[in-house]
């Protein structure tokens, strides 16, 4: 199996504040912590374990500029065999069109059975990257997979519903898969592990080489627009209970007995 | 009159409730934008749901055939694209959902017609639609526009709009034409696989501790299970707690995991997402715990805590003790 994972670096704004840029246009970056997507990490591990099991190689790929280049890193360690950089710089502000065509170039050009990508993105979580490109290149696809297990010439996978329901399918090859969380156990990477990959050559590919003209990519080029981003308007906020731990603490088993609760 | 369709969205024999929302949004579109909505059911065996869409909205468009029995994309895009070029509908919704998310970015890969997902908000600027999206965890608001099209597809976030309530108009049902497939298909329908059977049924516990990210370890669950034994709690979690394999699936509150309505629901670092709020909606008392002020749960939950949720289940415990 030949397989490209498609890899993100993306902020953590879950446990994190998040500032707006003045201009409306994007958010203040600079004391964020950044790390490979959530459902990109699940992605690789699939891709390795399919290889594990069926041979061949997994190339991870990424679009971003050189600060993306520790994701990539961080993918051979666990065990990718190749690392590729499209030059992010021209698709700057991109809409998930913009990403999608900039992967064609690479998924079309080499003999790939296998296409794996985040269901999502913790930043934008557009879920479109995959199944986009998959009707790009007409291939078959599935979104939101929880497991994969290779046939002839074909895959059967199981994807995620709704209440805990799964659906299964089996899909002709080539395809994309895009992988939900919780499909493996993804592996530790050491730092050794960095280490010995360190000198590992990544070439990077500038538009040219994905097959891609100057300027059809990137913010001018996007079919999605953002207007402005906006902190959420405060809609109905909690009662906030202050105080010191033990206080909150009565006073949460207070609304606890109130409830009919043991306390 | 621009039209505006909803993709009816069913599984085994029922329509789906997000449905019922994308009626209100519809219905929206129509009072303020003049938008005309109609319903597409497509399926087989559908003609019980296109009779009950009938009573939402003037015309529901039907496509009955056997080739459509189960959802796959490729059957359900081909249906759509043929639908989408003869009657040129301006905006078509879909739930944001493993069906919407699956079909329309896909659809619009092969209509060139562009799609946003995840929308919480549509509506219509002059001739423009524009639709919010709701970014970073929540955090923050995307507006975006489009470049001009033809016609747009939008996936919407659940909870968005409220549920149509029941209707009684007598809209008329077209019965319209399968289109022919391009076999051989790519894609084969198997079956499904319902999640084992926990020993919990966290659906109908009174009480729910829940648990999210922020126990960071694995070795703090175990506290977590004394501090819920203590207050007579039954133990939930969010989807990452159950993704590193922590706590059982059926401990998973939220869409993909269990709908509970508990008395009172104590959830401490979990920060608010959409898939899991889904899961609490009839949730009685809500009190959240999370040491980021700005986490969206605050905006659901009935009584905040902005504070270390270690130091509070501590404290908990002491205060239980004594
Ligand atoms: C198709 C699909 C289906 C999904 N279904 C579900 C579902 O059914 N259920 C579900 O829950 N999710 C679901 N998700 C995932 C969902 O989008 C979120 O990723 C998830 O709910 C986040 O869980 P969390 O809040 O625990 O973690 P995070 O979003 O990472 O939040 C952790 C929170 O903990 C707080 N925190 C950290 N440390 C502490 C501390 N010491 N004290 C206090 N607070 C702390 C942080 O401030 C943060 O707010 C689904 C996603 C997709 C794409």
């Amino acid at each position: 199996m030949e397989i490209l994972v498609c890899v993100k670096k993306v902020p953590d704004t879950a446990d994190a504040e998040v500032i707006l840029r003045p201009d409306g246009k994007g958010i203040k970056e600079d004391d964020l912590a950044f790390g490979i997507n959530e459902w990109d990490n699940y992605a690789v591990e699939e891709a390795i374990r399919i290889k594990e099991a069926h041979g061949g190689r997994v190339t991870v790929v990424t679009i971003g500029v050189s600060d993306s280049e520790d994701v990539l890193r961080r993918c051979l360690a666990m065990g990718a065999d190749d690392a590729i950089m499209i030059d992010g710089g021209p698709f700057a502000g991109s809409d998930p069109y913009g990403i999608a065509r900039g992967l064609r170039g690479i998924a079309a050009a080499r003999a790939y059975d296998l296409v794996l990508a985040g269901a999502q993105a913790g930043d934008d979580g557009f879920g479109m990257v995959g199944p986009v490109l998959a009707g790009y290149l007409g291939w078959s696809h599935a979104t939101l997979v929880t497991s994969v297990s290779v046939e002839d010439g074909k895959v059967a996978v199981t994807r995620e519903l709704e209440g805990g329901l799964e659906e299964r399918l089996r899909l002709a090859l080539p395809a994309v898969l895009t992988v939900q969380t919780g499909i493996n156990e993804p592996r530790y990477v050491s730092i050794m592990g960095i280490r010995k990959v360190r000198s590992k050559e990544i070439p990077v590919l500038d538009l040219a080489k994905v097959g891609l003209a100057a300027g059809s990519v990137g913010e001018n080029a996007n079919v999605l627009r953002r207007i402005a981003l906006s902190v959420p308007p405060a809609g109905k906020e909690a009662e906030m209970i202050k105080g010191t731990p033990a206080e909150i603490a009565r006073k949460i088993l207070d609304i606890v007995r109130e409830r009919g609760g043991v306390g | 009159m621009a039209k505006v369709f909803i993709v009816a969205e069913h599984r085994q024999g029922a329509i789906r409730d997000a449905t019922y929302e994308l009626v209100t949004l519809a219905r929206e579109l129509e009072s303020k934008f003049a938008l005309e909505p109609a319903a597409v059911v497509i399926g087989h065996g559908v003609r019980p749901f296109a009779e009950v869409l009938s009573r939402h909205v003037n015309e529901t468009i039907m496509v009955e055939n056997e080739a459509l029995a189960d959802f796959r994309y490729e059957t359900y895009a081909a249906v759509l694209r043929d639908i989408i070029m003869k009657e040129t509908p301006l905006v078509v919704l879909c739930p944001q959902s493993a069906f919407g998310m699956e079909l329309f970015p896909r659809l619009s890969a092969e209509t060139g017609r562009p799609c946003a997902t995840d929308c919480v908000q549509v509506e219509m600027d002059g001739p423009s639609l524009v639709v919010v999206r709701s970014i970073y965890n929540g955090k923050i608001n995307s507006r975006l526009a489009f470049a001009s099209s033809g016609g747009y597809l939008i996936t919407v976030r659940a909870g968005s709009y409220a549920p149509a309530a029941e209707a009684d108009k007598a809209g008329t049902i077209r019965d319209y034409p399968c289109p022919a497939f391009g076999e051989p298909f790519k894609t084969e329908f198997l079956g499904y696989r319902e999640a084992a059977a926990g020993t919990v049924d966290i659906s109908q516990a009174p009480f729910l501790l829940s648990i999210g990210r922020g126990i960071k370890d694995t070795e703090n669950i175990p506290k977590a299970e004394e501090l819920a034994a203590k207050l007579g709690a039954v133990l939930s979690c969010s989807r990452p707690v159950v993704d590193k394999k922590w706590l059982g699936k059926e401990r998973q509150v939220g869409t993909s995991g269990r709908t509970v309505k508990p008395k009172l629901y104590l959830a401490m670092g979990i920060s608010g997402a959409f898939q899991h709020l889904a899961g609490i909606k009839g949730s009685g008392t809500f009190i959240a715990v999370n040491r980021d002020p700005k986490a969206p749960i605050f905006r659901a939950a009935d009584y905040g805590v902005v504070e270390d949720m270690f130091k509070i289940m501590d404290a908990l415990k002491e205060q239980i003790g004594t």
